[in-house]
């Protein structure tokens, strides 16, 4: 018989809304109108609120879960009668495989650009080109060390 | 009528197009957007905040701060920086043990956050602020054109936080095309995800491939959306798409100021149509 760890399930208590999962009872409403529920079989908010209740970190933040599947709409959040707002859940897990190490590499090379240029898309010559075309100013600095103080 | 505009990091870099057109058409209204200096990736609500949600949540508190600095409301046109300021200037509001943790953070800098302003989309000006027939009165030319909207998650969603319209039957962009000629045509994907959000390459293929097969049915002429992000998913995944399945999905993706630009007499340069990679010169032709 699988023991609830209880250990993860504190650990997902302290990041941010991951504390509502405590309040999941199950009953689904998270699923149905759940587009990637609907498009991809292995994904379902249920099942993954299911496993956070039970600790099952392996399965959770392990390399490849399912998680990362959530298209993030929010329809679930919009849904659920107990407030569980599963989709804030999935991003909690989602800190927590950061963490780990086990995200997929598109996460970091978003924090990266932000790190690097304060902006998740590099602005170049041909972007700068389009803008003075359009009669637009050029793009505003983004005044990095400030950045890098709150992002260390 | 003053805010402070959050162009954000798709449509400043990728899609100026965008920008472009929400400067214009707002000049055209005598809306003032004021710039300020400072302002950083929002940050990103999908990656960024898989990462780390406080530190995304700090960053997002300290672009909200530059305009409470300035005294000004934040308008967003991009539904992906109104979807990471909303929710983080709704949590700091109310909750205020996270906002004196953000605010330990924000001390590093010198900058503290309040509480004092809001956070909008632009629509939510036109609608709310200006009044649908103040937009219709800077009508020139109205385009008799078929449209099908696509209106993106973040937006409408969650509506506790957005609090824009009805998350299930929203009108809102419904009546904006309206006003500037657009019959409005109803499709059976009407609020299908684009799936962009998602790191799995097949879902927000087949969801994307969905919505388009159900725009090309429904016989309208473009494709109308408010979301840069969404317009990444569908303007050169459609061409990808079409390719790929050896289907014609092609339909021009036109973003709501631009339309709004065109029908108050902007040319399709000053709304930047020629940039997009699916062309629009069909539906131009009708309206010629």
């Amino acid at each position: 018989m699988k023991l609830v760890n209880f250990k993860f399930r504190h650990k997902l208590n302290t990041i941010i809304g991951g504390d509502a999962h405590n309040f999941c009872y199950q009953c689904g409403a998270c699923v149905g109108d759940c587009p990637a529920a609907l498009y991809s079989p292995a994904f379902n908010p249920r099942n993954i609120l299911l496993e956070a209740l039970l600790g099952d970190e392996e399965s959770l933040v392990g390399p490849d879960s399912v998680i990362w599947d959530c298209t993030n709409c929010n329809t679930c959040y919009e849904r659920c009668p107990q407030a569980v707002r599963p989709v804030e859940v999935i991003i909690a897990l989602k800190n927590i495989s950061f963490e780990k190490g086990t995200n997929p590499p598109g996460v970091k090379s978003i924090l990266d650009s932000v790190k690097e240029s304060g902006r998740t898309v590099k602005p170049s010559s041909l972007s700068d080109r389009r803008r003075k075309e359009l009669g637009l100013k050029e793009i505003s600095i983004v005044p990095l060390e400030e950045l890098k103080k709150l992002l260390e | 009528m003053k805010y402070a505009p959050f162009f954000g990091c798709m449509i400043s870099v990728k899609y100026p197009q965008m920008e472009a057109s929400v400067r214009k058409t707002m000049a055209n209204l005598g809306v003032e957007l004021v710039d300020l200096e400072g302002f950083s990736c929002c940050p990103d609500p999908i990656y960024f905040k898989a990462a780390d949600k406080l530190t995304w949540m700090t960053l997002a508190a300290r672009n909200i701060c530059i305009a409470e600095e300035a005294g000004l409301d934040l308008v967003t046109m991009c539904s992906g920086c109104t979807a990471t300021l909303s929710e983080a200037n709704f949590h700091l509001k109310h909750d205020p043990e996270l906002k004196e943790k953000v605010n330990q953070r924000l001390k590093k800098i010198g900058k503290e956050y309040k509480g004092n302003v809001s956070v909008r989309h632009i629509v939510t000006v036109l609608r709310d602020d200006l009044g649908i027939e103040k937009v219709k009165s800077s009508v020139k030319k109205p385009l008799n054109l078929k449209v099908a909207i696509h209106y993106g998650c973040h937006l409408l969603k969650p509506s506790e936080i957005m609090r824009v319209d009805d998350p299930d039957h929203p009108t809102i962009l419904e009546r904006l095309f309206e006003v500037a000629g657009a019959e409005t045509i109803k499709h059976e994907k009407q609020v299908l995800c684009c799936g962009k959000a998602c790191t799995h390459e097949e879902i927000p293929e087949k969801m994307t491939y969905d919505v388009l097969s159900s725009i090309k049915k429904s016989g309208a002429d473009f494709m109308g959306l408010i979301c840069p992000t969404c317009f990444d998913e569908f303007d050169l995944g459609q061409i990808n798409l079409s390719r790929k399945f050896s289907v014609d999905l092609k339909v021009p993706i036109i973003y709501y100021f631009q339309f709004l630009g065109l029908s108050q007499g902007l040319s399709t340069e000053d709304v930047g149509l020629h940039l997009h990679k699916t062309k629009a010169d069909e539906m131009l032709k009708k309206i010629s």
